[in-house]
């Protein structure tokens, strides 16, 4: 078991459609899945059969894009049932969503904002994830997000906020390594400072996936190999946060299920190399 | 500023169909302002170029889910004009569920009021036709009645057992063929322009495969009747009142073989018959 008696996973990859065949036909040496929560909120077909599917081969995580619990809106508990209800179904290791905001006055921008880094907006933010939390009956992760705009407003640096508000709402952290490395580079801040300010009982999962480097910013396209940069980066999450779950990203130009495999792989690899048996047996 | 004109003013500028700039327009002064007040600039990307990639990812976000949910009407139209066709939709009919799998719901209803559909009148029934592919494609699941279980029906119930048709099916009452287009579209084949005709379509899945095929005489009817829960014998008179077939009985049968192959039928265990 791990952080908040949650399973240590191991390390997987996010399941997408071009390799559902694959996955239960061949059951690749993977540890664990991840699965787009709201791909799967519909009433029946194809979707679900998979999911049973993989399910009864391997421990999957929920993880969605839609919680917006960053909102000036309500929270939206219709859609939260949905999710408990996929939940009930599916028993997932645990759910996550992100950090940000997705719509505002019942619109959907279907975009992953970020969030003024202030002590109002992080009581905001972390009073609606208890509500959300009480709804699901569970604690959840939230995902730090890439982001390509910051407030003048913000009070402190984004580590801070995302430290805050999971000590408020007592939730979990995915730390999303290729954000932070995104992020750092739009905003000009230290990768590794980002990395330090974030409390070590409180992450759960790591992210990993590629970026596009546009020049004067990088956009988080999960559409590349994760890049050197951001593997040096997880080395250094490894160090300090021990074994953590881990997942491989990846949702345009997708390759054969054997290509995210290696990386998987090489995550597994780079997590044994850098922890130490002793830390190792503290994580577990 | 409190979150919610923040997020209120981000999100209008980020919709405005013709980029930020117009959008800070529309705000007028008090928006650019507003604009440059909040969120930070630097040497390498101002505030209006961060806002940017926040809008561009809108558009194009959408209009690719949209492109892959309507390949026909995308074929027919062309990049351009869906393309624009996306745009005023977007501004009419701004996604507002959690999942992006709605967002294209409302392009049949908006089409039907669009000037496109002035130089091509079948568009909203392709869409429409496009559109419940993928609702059936998502819709409950529920076991069909399959042959060996309808042949353990005794001969004398039934009259009496009450059917329905499988939630994962759906009749489409058309104007147009628009179904030879779709499968022209399907097959990357030339399309022409549909015979303009009522027609009724049921698009239904199978094996977590969606079909679509016109009705045949006989067959919407019962169908319909079969939605709601109908008698056999109820649905075998509305078989014969359609086709104003004398005896019935030979495509009854062969119907109801169809309909079993397909999938299409539930037994309704609750026996609450129409």
């Amino acid at each position: 078991m791990n952080r908040f008696g949650l399973p240590a996973l191991g390390t997987g990859v996010g399941l997408r459609p071009p390799h559902y065949a694959e996955v239960i036909a061949e059951r690749p040496a993977i540890d664990w899945f991840e699965v787009i929560t709201e791909n799967f909120m519909v009433a029946g077909g194809r979707p679900l059969e998979v999911l049973e599917q993989v399910r009864a081969n391997y421990p999957i995580v929920l993880h969605g894009v839609s919680m917006s619990l960053g909102s000036a809106d309500r929270l939206n508990r219709g859609h939260l049932r949905g999710v408990a209800e996929l939940a009930k179904r599916f028993e997932p290791a645990w759910i996550s969503d992100h950090l940000c905001w997705t719509g505002v006055g019942g619109r959907n921008l279907h975009d992953l904002m970020p969030l003024p880094y202030t002590a109002e907006t992080a009581m905001h933010v972390a009073g609606r994830l208890r509500q959300a939390q009480e709804l699901l009956g569970r604690r959840i992760l939230i995902e730090n997000v890439s982001s390509y705009l910051s407030y003048t407003q913000s009070t402190m640096p984004e580590w801070e906020f995302v430290s805050a508000i999971a000590e408020e709402a007592d939730c979990g952290i995915l730390l999303d390594i290729n954000n932070i490395f995104v992020s750092s580079f739009n905003h000009r801040f230290d990768a590794k400072q980002y990395i330090e300010g974030i409390p070590l009982d409180r992450v759960v999962q790591f992210h990993l996936a590629g970026h596009s480097d546009h020049g004067k910013y990088l956009l988080d396209t999960h559409d590349h190999p994760i890049r050197p940069e951001v593997w040096a980066l997880y080395d250094y999450a490894v160090q300090r946060f021990g074994a953590v779950s881990t997942l491989i990203e990846r949702d345009d130009n997708i390759p054969e299920f054997a290509e995210l495999q290696a990386e998987a792989d090489e995550a597994r690899r780079r997590s044994d190399l850098t922890i130490s048996p002793a830390q190792s047996l503290v994580a577990e | 500023m409190e979150l919610e004109r923040i997020q209120s003013l981000l999100y209008r500028l980020i919709t405005a169909p013709s980029g930020v700039a117009e959008g800070l327009a529309a705000e007028g002064l008090r928006g650019a302002d507003e604009l440059s007040a909040l969120i930070s600039g630097d040497e390498r990307l101002t505030a209006f170029e961060r806002l940017g990639i926040y809008a561009d990812a809108y558009f194009y976000r959408l209009l690719e889910v949209l492109k892959e949910d309507y390949p026909a009407t995308l074929a027919i139209l062309g990049d351009a004009q869906f393309h624009n066709l996306i745009t005023g939709y977007l501004l009419e009919d701004p996604p507002t569920e959690p999942s992006i799998m709605y967002a294209g719901s409302k392009l049949p209803a908006f089409l039907r009021g669009h000037p496109l559909a002035e130089q091509r009148p079948f568009l909203a029934d392709l869409a429409t036709l496009e559109r419940a592919l993928i609702e059936i494609f998502h819709a409950a699941d529920a076991i069909a009645l399959d042959a060996a279980t309808m042949k353990a029906i005794a001969l004398a119930e039934w009259p009496a057992i009450t059917i329905r048709r499988h939630p994962a099916s759906r009749i489409l009452e058309l104007d147009w063929h628009v179904e030879g287009v779709l499968r022209a579209v399907e097959r990357a084949e030339d399309w022409s322009v549909p015979a303009c005709a009522p027609v009724n379509l049921l698009v239904w899945r199978r094996n977590a495969q969606v079909s679509y095929r016109e009705l045949e005489p006989g067959e919407r009817d019962a169908l319909m009747l079969a939605e709601r829960g109908a008698s056999f014998a109820t649905i075998c008179g509305a078989v014969a009142q359609e086709t104003g077939d004398p005896a019935p009985a030979v495509r009854i049968s062969r119907l109801l073989n169809g309909w079993i192959a397909q999938g299409l039928l539930l037994r309704d265990e609750t026996g609450a018959a129409v």
